[in-house]
């Protein structure tokens, strides 16, 4: 998935179908235009799942990609070039906590020596966050982003076949609550049976039809009861129907002891009859068991002894507990795709895929962890090995060459880099490209559609095409590799694994393996580097404010030249980062000396033109990430920062000096009047606190 | 004896492809029926807390439907005019439609919603009903509120013909101005209309074309003639309407900026209405993505004809929030912008309601299948056939269950469109239903046995009287009113339990005083409540709540936010601005009436 990327794709037309035709080196066998993907929704899931454990077990490498419902959550979660790296991260929490994905793509590439080629078998799960344990307390609500959703319509995404069949999911930490709970449940009730003689609060007999019903239900399990004691079970009575009165129960057997099954009964009169049981019969017990469907079917059982009893309930208690493992394991659902990858420990392949595995692990693992370095962490626990096709990319000097001017999307990578005609394309020899088979099950051939259209699977397909034409680039010879050689452990390859490109525009890599985000030379920074510590946040404006607006007002304040950078978050709101960092904490001064004087002087100030209204805000950098790690999500950064405030505890308090009014006002009029560049008023108290919210 | 069973019926299921052709139908069927039914289909309702609850004012009842109107979006909204005939057995002519809706950006500014939410057991559900999710998606209608179509208005527009005003007196300096544009225009055109022209060499026909400034629309001639003032607009087609019948101007419909009118030269009269036909053509297109299905919003406002919903408060919010405008932060405002669109709103349970044993019901199904056993109201309906598509929604059955339904209770209450023209007979306007909204609880299950005989115990009690109590664990409601009785003096007086969710709990009094002393109590830690805090339990006031809703803290447990919001004002209770009142059943009425005042 290409996060940075997906929304201008929404402009660019699809490659037309002759490439993708020609983008294969040989047709498929039997022929048919485009790739074959296998489709697998909850139908099919099992068999897929068995065939696709043997192929990754076999396989180089594994292609992976996410179709998610969006990507951001606001305009201004989008990732910004003035990010610092926790901020790219909690921008990234919130878009996978938020957004469901869709469909997985998994495109294990097997190296066959007899074909000198790779053979694909590309794969395409529909996913659907379908609630399957009624004990589930998460909130079970997701994200669309408009736009994203039509894109996916644009490429006749089938949303009917993904809500109807799409396969659910479980993480591992919500299968480990389940888990907790039941226990929990079991161990109450064994605790709830063993006193099941005790009467807990019974249930007053208010109506004449009550006690009516009661006492008719008493003389009917009475009749039945002694009818069943009185005569040796080896009697045949006991196959027939025994008439009580007006009643009529069917005996059956249940684990070998005659019982009746109570049909028809609503549950206020299951409530009577159970009070009546525990009243008045000890050798009665009612007993509730869930069949196939989850449907409960009550019974009463008798058991002559005490010991029969207690035998009889700790049979129940097992039933229940295997049953409810079962749902627990069968809820499980496409995680298993993603614990069959983890186990099998091959090289996973993506492009541009940070927000994929943030996805990934969010919905498979556990809910992701407040820093980025303990997410990268335990990630790299869970999938040891990740390549991404975007760094390998930006780190090769003759694929920078190649791809000059042209985007690195997906789709612009693919058919750059994977032509199937050699004479189309001028190549210095030693590059010839990597041969790609894709190899489709000749029995289940209905189960495969073109994969022409834009889905998960067949972008997992294209993933791994680049990967393996940039292994060529990287002078890997796949003609003397072997099937058992791994090839994560590459030494060719193995100085690129478990790096990402966070963004497109941080000019950073990030390690996987050790968590840090560090500078690397392969990539060509377009802006200078952003100094964090010397950058304030602006929100509140009245009307739309330009950058260059913003930059000239400070920089008649503070000097030219003293602003660096000014960077538009949205309409209402925008990043500044000053030359100096003490300018920082004069600029915060400043802005709170001018709105509490209500003279000529502030309304004549350069910078009203950035606190015209009375409503714009200023905070350092710490502030903007804690507006961005907030899980309210508002359109507009000024509505985002305005709910944040008002849920913070930590109300600052802000104390200024009375007589610092005067003084800095002195010190504005005559930097005004003498047009001095940066005059700063010298008389400042030092313990006047940060101006926020 | 039953009614006579309603045939199959399908609603004309309509999407971009028709929408055109539907408008059009509706607006006639508008015209001839004397009510609405419109029912919506969204992407999923509130859960937990953040549900409508027993102990919700109206107040804070809005603000619960207020979220969930701005978070979920409407899939598909089904409208039914239909019209009562008053012959036996009573007839009804129904005209039911479905609108597919889908949030598109037609004018890639960013409207009408950068994103909405999905509850997936919602869409799990209406997909096992059969609905059509790619048919929604693909082709679904797209709008925008009336907010948004200002808002994108000013961001693009379109030239159109414009209207000659008749002129007053033109002064000296209009008349130079005229002249000069009139002579530009008439050398302009002479090189298109006379024929002897066209021998000119293609050099001087280049230089002429340069000098004049001639450009083409289309097909055609046409030039741009630069105005700064309304004024001189007019003064320029009053020049061309002069000049000839075959110039067309096309005015910039945006105020306020500099602007040049375009004037196009067409062959013949024929060449002229064909032209005014494609701009016409070219407006509409334009209109559709600037409105597109708020068209039908805006029928329906303008007919005036009271509209049949049911849940009322949530159809109307995401109406209010999707067609019209944000919606306001309180109750009040909102009911006076609603009247202002729609004047007469009729809550179908608040008609049931009426009628005595209805009032246990607990949705459409239960009330109709109830009058089918009890009361003798024959109804005949009567739907023209729509296309054939066969294949029916829930969203249509339920616009056609609360049109039958409304038609049962209309007749059984005398509600009749023709009151004022029927003085001897006992008539009752449905004026006098309207604007009453029942907020959407979820009742506790109740037995159907005790159906017929529990007794309406409808009361209203006071916010006073509410305290909000958590901190307890896993305990149900006996085992926590048990488990109170113990604690405190407080609560050896009559109180109920309610659970909210599985962290809080409301505690009802009778007597408002006790209620009131208990939380001043808490507040001022006195030492007969050491067990009640050594219990870990924690309570709060109704004010404390409102608060909550006010602020939108949504996310969380109701416990924890309340935990919050009272550590931070230090007090479980608020000073008492006002005293509102909610009504302790789990039929809840907001007369919002008194919010019109």
């Amino acid at each position: 998935m290409q996060v940075p990327g997906r929304l201008r794709r929404v402009l660019r037309a699809p490659p037309p179908r002759i490439l993708l035709y020609r983008a294969i080196s040989s047709p498929p066998p039997g022929g048919g235009s485009g790739v074959a993907v296998k489709q697998v929704t909850r139908g099919n899931m099992e068999e897929a799942l068995e065939k696709l454990r043997g192929r990754v077990r076999e396989a180089a490498f594994v292609g992976l990609d996410l179709e998610m419902s969006g990507v951001t959550s606001a305009p201004w979660r989008d990732t910004f070039e003035l990010d610092r790296a926790d901020v790219r991260y909690l921008k990234l929490r919130d878009s996978a906590e938020r957004f469901a994905a869709l469909q997985l793509g998994v495109c294990p590439f097997r190296w066959d020596p007899a074909k000198s080629a790779f053979v694909a078998h590309p794969h395409n799960f529909f996913i659907f966050p379908r609630k399957e344990l009624p004990s589930d307390c998460s909130s079970h609500e997701f994200l669309c982003q408009t736009t994203s959703i039509e894109f996916l319509a644009k490429y006749q995404f089938d949303f009917n076949t993904c809500f109807r069949e799409g396969i659910s999911y479980l993480s591992r930490a919500q299968e480990e609550e389940a888990l907790q709970k039941f226990n929990m449940l079991h161990h109450g009730r064994t605790v709830t049976s063993s006193t099941n003689s005790e009467e807990d609060g019974d249930m007053p007999l208010k109506s004449a039809s009550d006690i009516l019903f009661t006492e008719r239900m008493k003389m009917n399990f009475k009749e039945w009861r002694d009818a069943i004691a009185s005569k040796p079970m080896v009697d045949n009575h006991l196959s027939g129907n025994i008439k009580c009165g007006s009643g009529q129960f069917q005996t059956v057997f249940f684990k070998m002891r005659p019982a009746i099954i109570l049909n028809g009964f609503s549950s206020h009169q299951l409530k009577l009859i159970q009070q009546v049981l525990r009243k008045n019969f000890r050798d009665l017990i009612f007993v509730c068991t869930f069949g196939e469907d989850d449907t409960s079917e009550k019974k009463v059982v008798y058991s002559d002894t005490d010991e029969d009893r207690i035998l009889l309930m700790k049979d129940v208690q097992e039933d229940l507990l295997k049953n409810r493992e079962e749902r627990i394991k069968s809820a499980i659902g496409i995680r298993h795709v993603i614990d069959l990858l983890s186990s099998e420990r091959k090289l996973i392949v993506g492009h541009s895929c940070f927000l994929d595995i943030a996805q990934v692990y969010s919905k498979f693992v556990r809910p992701l962890p407040s820093s980025i370095k303990e997410f990268a962490l335990s990630f790299h626990k869970f999938f040891p090995h990740i390549a991404d096709t975007r760094h390998l990319m930006s780190v090769n000097q003759a694929v920078q060459k190649l791809m000059k001017h042209k985007s690195k999307s997906l789709s612009s990578a693919f058919l750059l880099l994977c032509p199937a005609s050699y004479s189309s394309v001028e190549k210095p020899s030693s590059h010839s490209p990597v041969t790609i088979e894709v190899e489709g099950d000749e029995t289940m051939s209905s189960r495969f559609i073109s994969g022409a259209k834009h889905e998960a699977g067949y972008d997992a397909y294209m993933t791994g095409c680049i990967f393996a034409q940039l292994c060529a680039y990287l002078g890997i010879q796949f003609e003397q590799f072997s099937p058992l050689d791994n090839l994560a452990t590459n030494t060719k390859l193995q100085k690129h694994i478990n790096f990402l490109s966070p963004s497109w525009n941080s000019g950073t890599v990030l390690d996987l393996s050790t968590g840090m985000e560090t500078p690397d030379p392969g990539y060509t920074r377009r802006y200078p580097a952003a100094v964090y510590d010397n950058i304030v946040v602006i929100w509140g404006f009245l009307s739309k404010v330009r950058p260059k607006e913003i930059k000239d007002c400070i920089c008649k304040v503070f000097g030219s030249g003293s602003v660096t950078t000014v960077f538009s978050i949205d309409s209402t709101a925008a990043l500044v980062q000053f030359k100096k960092q003490e300018s920082v904490n004069d600029f915060l001064d400043l802005k709170a000396v001018l709105e509490r004087a209500d003279s000529a002087i502030s309304i004549l100030h350069p910078l009203s033109t950035i606190l015209e209204g009375g409503q714009t805000r200023a905070a350092k950098y710490d502030t903007y990430r804690d507006i961005c790690s907030s899980s309210e999500s508002k359109y507009l950064f000024a509505d985002q920062a305005e709910a944040v405030c008002a849920t913070s505890k930590n109300q600052l308090i802000e104390n200024v000096d009375g007589n610092l009014i005067s003084d800095v006002l002195d010190g504005v009029a005559l930097a005004s009047v003498t047009e001095e560049d940066g005059i700063i008023p010298s008389s400042k108290n030092q313990n006047v606190a940060e101006a926020t919210c | 004896m039953a009614a006579p069973r309603a045939a199959a019926a399908s609603a004309k299921q309509v999407t971009r492809q028709n929408f055109a052709e539907a408008v059009l139908e509706l607006r006639a069927h508008l015209e001839a029926c004397d009510y609405v039914a419109v029912a919506a289909q969204k992407t999923g309702a509130p859960t937990g807390w953040r549900r409508a609850l027993p102990v919700d004012t109206a107040e804070t009842a809005y603000l619960k439907a207020k979220l969930a109107a701005e978070s979920f979006q409407p899939l598909q909204i089904a409208v039914c005019p239909f019209r009562q005939r008053n012959s036996y057995p009573s007839t009804l002519v129904a005209y039911p439609y479905n609108f597919h809706l889908f949030p598109r950006d037609e004018l890639q500014l960013g409207m009408p919603s950068y994103s909405f939410s999905c509850q997936p057991c919602y869409l799990s559900t209406i997909a096992n009903d059969g609905f059509d999710f790619n048919m929604c998606i693909y082709d679904g209608i797209s709008y925008l509120s009336r907010v948004q179509e200002s808002l994108a208005r000013e961001k693009i527009f379109t030239p159109r013909p414009h209207q000659l005003l008749s002129s007053p007196n033109t002064s000296v300096a209009d008349s130079v101005f005229m002249n000069r544009i009139k002579s530009r225009i008439v050398n302009w055109r002479k090189r298109y209309a006379d024929p002897s022209k066209k021998h000119d060499g293609s050099l001087v026909s280049s230089l002429s074309r340069l000098i004049l400034g001639a450009e083409t629309y289309g097909s055609r001639p046409s030039m741009s003639i630069d105005v700064c003032s309304d004024r001189q607009v007019q003064l320029v087609l009053e020049a061309v309407n002069h000049i000839s019948d075959d110039l067309v101007s096309l005015v910039p419909h945006k105020a306020g900026v500099g602007r040049a009118v375009r004037v196009i030269f067409t062959n013949s009269k024929e060449d002229k209405n064909l032209l005014l036909m494609d701009i016409q053509k070219l407006e509409d297109e334009q209109n559709f993505k600037f409105r597109g299905f708020r068209e039908v919003i805006d029928l329906l406002s303008s007919s005036q004809k009271p509209i049949i919903s049911y849940s009322c408060l949530n159809d109307l919010t995401m109406l209010h929030t999707k067609f019209i405008a944000p919606l306001p932060p309180n109750m009040h405002e909102f009911m006076c912008s609603l009247k202002m669109v729609f004047p007469n709103v009729v809550d179908i349970s608040h008609l049931w309601r009426q009628i005595g044993p209805l009032r246990k019901a607990k949705n459409i199904q239960a009330a109709l299948s109830y009058l089918q056993r009890q009361y003798f109201v024959p109804i005949e309906i009567e739907i023209p056939q729509q296309d054939g598509t066969s294949s029916i929604t829930k969203n249509e059955q339920n616009v056609l269950r609360i049109t039958k339904l409304f038609a049962k209770l209309s007749n059984l209450l005398k509600i009749s469109p023709e009151c004022q023209l029927q003085s001897r007979e006992q008539c009752t306007a449905v004026e006098e239903y309207c604007n009453i909204f029942y907020p959407s609880c979820v009742v506790g299950g109740s037995d159907d046995a005790n159906f017929a005989f529990e007794s309406d115990t409808t009361e209203t009690v006071s916010t006073d009287n509410i305290i909000f109590l958590w901190g307890f664990r896993e305990k149900s409601v006996k085992e926590l009113k048990s488990y109170l009785i113990g604690l405190h003096q407080a609560f050896s007086e009559d109180f109920e339990v309610k659970l909210l969710d599985k962290t809080c709990s409301a505690l009802i009094f009778r007597d408002s005083n006790t209620a009131m002393q208990l939380l001043k109590e808490i507040g001022s830690e006195g030492p007969s409540l050491n067990r009640f805090f050594s219990e870990g339990l924690k309570a709060a006031g109704f004010e404390v709540y409102k608060k909550v809703c006010r602020l939108g803290l949504w996310d969380s447990d109701l416990a924890e936010v309340l935990e919050d919001v009272s550590s931070e004002l230090g007090v479980p209770t608020l000073p008492e601005c006002s005293t509102s009142q909610i009504y302790w059943n789990s039929e809840l009425m907001l007369d919002l009436k008194e919010y019109l005042e």
